[in-house]
């Protein structure tokens, strides 16, 4: 009885070593911490390394049934440990510092993508591939995105002459916090050849003046999407206490998805629903 | 007490209010106004400085009635658990992202969560054909540390999105005042001053204690029952209008205590425009520090007026209820 409970062991063990050892190059269980690495990891064409992704990961698809880990701020130690990683993604404003020393305490390897701004988004693509050796996939998807974000730059309205519109991006209507210096939006508004009110801002996401807002006069405001809420809807009171302002008067008030919250592969059609948002032209 | 006296509580709020109201990263200069001003000043200003005073109102004149209530000079509107209660059900309303109510929900379903547990305190805290003050007090720290678990169960499920909107609602909100707000706050806050500062003399006697009370022809449980009503009201319109507050409820009567002494038919009126004035004060300082950006208010209000009341204490050698 003994031994056939060993053989059957056995024969359970023995094929995962073996395809372990297999391995041609890299990592090949990869857990990724934030949704922007799991949607670079995917678009690199290393979605079937992946064991382990957080909650709030859902793009693309397949994601979604991946084991969880728990959240970006809050990963569970255990639930990564069990997963047997062979190197474990992090970013370095989404998750906490010290999750990283754990890991490397347990010699669990890491690697923290840097990227914070579009501009960076190449180069954190580049050196994510490195550290998984996947080089490959990660100079085509890097180099996809950078001829994207220059097609997009060259047709902007700055390329084209236009005058500088003024632009309101707001993440959350009450309270009012909108997308200010240092992010990818603010990247995206610069890029389009217009002007983000909230640049001036203190920080990445501040909860802002709505006098403020009012006195900036936005010529365009766009509102982004929260998770699984109709932001039409919720929206709604802040537009009505903005009707004096030109985005609202001229109809220049328009709702996009979640692209640009993710500094990832997505970012492009991010940017380009943008665009077509500042594009609209107002009726005279 | 000294006209002098009156004259400056009635007057140094009103300047506050008036500042508040013009002054700021930008000030408004009311004989030269354009268009945008006129709407920025009429549509935001003036609903947000009488939504904020209104608040202030509340948890101050509800902090000089729970004390005397409750015999108890750390009692504040908030002991009660009715903030926790509140804070719970918005919080669920924000991260949930309910809008069945359009912009009213999460104020109204603060002040359901307030209302019920004003509520369970008040059957918790009913012995014996009336409530009893240690009863009150503990039933309300029991309740406040359940709810405040839930809370924090819930926040920890969330997304950091909706984490962040519910902190900055429970911190203090003043950024979404209304003038859809002010009637329904006025309402509420000025009902509970009134009853509260009607029944100033009973309470004046509860404080010395029911027997001295019941010989003077006070009824001590009809009287502690109206006064609790009271206080339920103000905070939980204090609540729904813009989170939580910290310090005004609890030091805002110390504060005035110093000032006047502790007749209750003063300190209830006097802590209710220090209140009012201490929180425009507090907004004004929170919209001006790092603009465009605002902080919370409830934030500055303990900044300023800590400081100020570790101060008088150090001063004054006689303390009160």
């Amino acid at each position: 009885m003994k031994n056939l409970l060993f053989i059957l062991l056995l024969s359970v063990v023995l094929p995962c070593s073996v395809s372990a050892s297999e391995a041609a190059s890299g990592p090949r269980r990869i857990v990724s911490l934030s949704p922007s690495t799991t949607e670079i990891l995917y678009a690199m064409g290393l979605g079937d390394r992946i064991v382990g992704v957080t909650n709030y990961c859902d793009y693309p698809e397949e994601a979604k049934r991946k084991p969880k880990i728990g959240g970006m701020s809050n990963p569970s130690l255990e639930a990564v440990v069990t997963l047997k990683p062979d190197i474990v993604v992090l970013t370095k404003d989404g998750n906490p510092k010290e999750f990283e020393e754990l890991l490397h305490s347990l010699r669990i390897r890491t690697v923290v993508f840097f990227s914070r701004r579009v501009s960076e988004l190449p180069g954190g693509i580049r050196q994510l591939g490195s550290a998984l050796q996947a080089e490959e996939g990660a100079e085509k998807l890097a180099g996809k995105i950078e001829r994207d974000l220059q097609r997009l730059e060259a047709a902007s309205r700055r390329a084209s002459g236009a005058s500088r519109q003024k632009v309101l991006f707001i993440v959350w209507p009450e309270p009012l916090i909108v997308a200010g210096p240092g992010t990818a939006i603010d990247d995206a508004i610069t890029l389009l050849g217009d002007r983000n009110i909230a640049a001036s801002a203190a920080s990445t996401y501040p909860k802002y003046s709505l006098e403020e807002a009012i006195r900036q006069a936005p010529d365009v405001i766009a509102i982004g999407k929260g998770s699984g809420m109709d932001m039409v809807e919720v929206s709604r009171g802040l537009i009505s206490r903005m009707t004096s302002v030109p985005a609202v008067r001229y109809n220049k008030v328009c709702y996009l998805g979640d692209g640009l919250y993710r500094l990832g592969p997505r970012i492009v059609p991010g940017i380009e629903e943008l665009a077509q948002c500042l594009e609209r032209k107002s009726p005279r | 007490m000294s006209r002098a006296k009156i004259a400056a509580l009635i007057l140094i709020p009103l300047l506050i209010v008036l500042a508040s109201l013009f002054l700021g990263p930008r000030s408004i200069n009311p004989l030269a106004l354009d268009g945008v001003e006129r709407e920025i000043l009429l549509n935001i200003r003036l609903p947000r400085v009488l939504v904020a005073f209104l608040m202030g109102a509340a948890l101050g004149a509800s902090g000089a009635v729970l004390q005397g209530v409750l015999r108890n000079p750390l009692a504040d509107p908030y002991i009660l658990g009715i903030s926790s209660g509140a804070s719970l059900t918005a919080a669920l309303g924000i991260i949930g992202g309910l809008t069945f109510l359009g912009a009213f929900t999460v104020p109204v379903l603060a002040f359901i969560g307030a209302l019920a547990t004003g509520s369970i305190v008040g059957v918790m805290g009913w012995k014996r054909g009336g409530l009893w003050p240690e009863r009150l007090l503990l039933a309300g720290v029991g309740l406040s540390f359940l709810f405040s678990a839930l809370l924090m169960l819930m926040m920890s499920i969330s997304t950091d999105e909706g984490l962040r909107r519910a902190m900055l609602w429970i911190f203090g909100d003043l950024s979404l005042s209304e003038w859809k707000r002010v009637p329904y706050g006025l309402g509420f806050v000025l009902a509970g001053i009134v009853l509260s500062a009607t029944r100033a003399k009973a309470l004046n006697a509860l404080i010395l204690g029911d027997e001295f009370a019941y010989s003077l022809g006070f009824a001590p449980h009809r009287e502690r029952f109206i006064l609790f009503v009271s206080v339920g009201l103000m905070t939980a319109a204090s609540v729904s209008l813009g989170g939580m507050i910290g310090f005004i409820g609890l030091l805002m009567p110390h504060i005035m205590r110093f000032f006047i002494g502790s007749d209750s038919r003063m300190l209830i009126p006097a802590s209710a425009l220090g209140g009012g004035a201490l929180l425009c004060i507090a907004d004004l300082i929170s919209r001006s520090l790092l603009p465009p950006m605002e902080l919370p208010a409830g934030v500055i209000t303990a900044i300023i007026g800590a400081p100020y009341f570790l101060y008088l204490l150090r001063r004054k050698d006689v303390l009160s209820i």
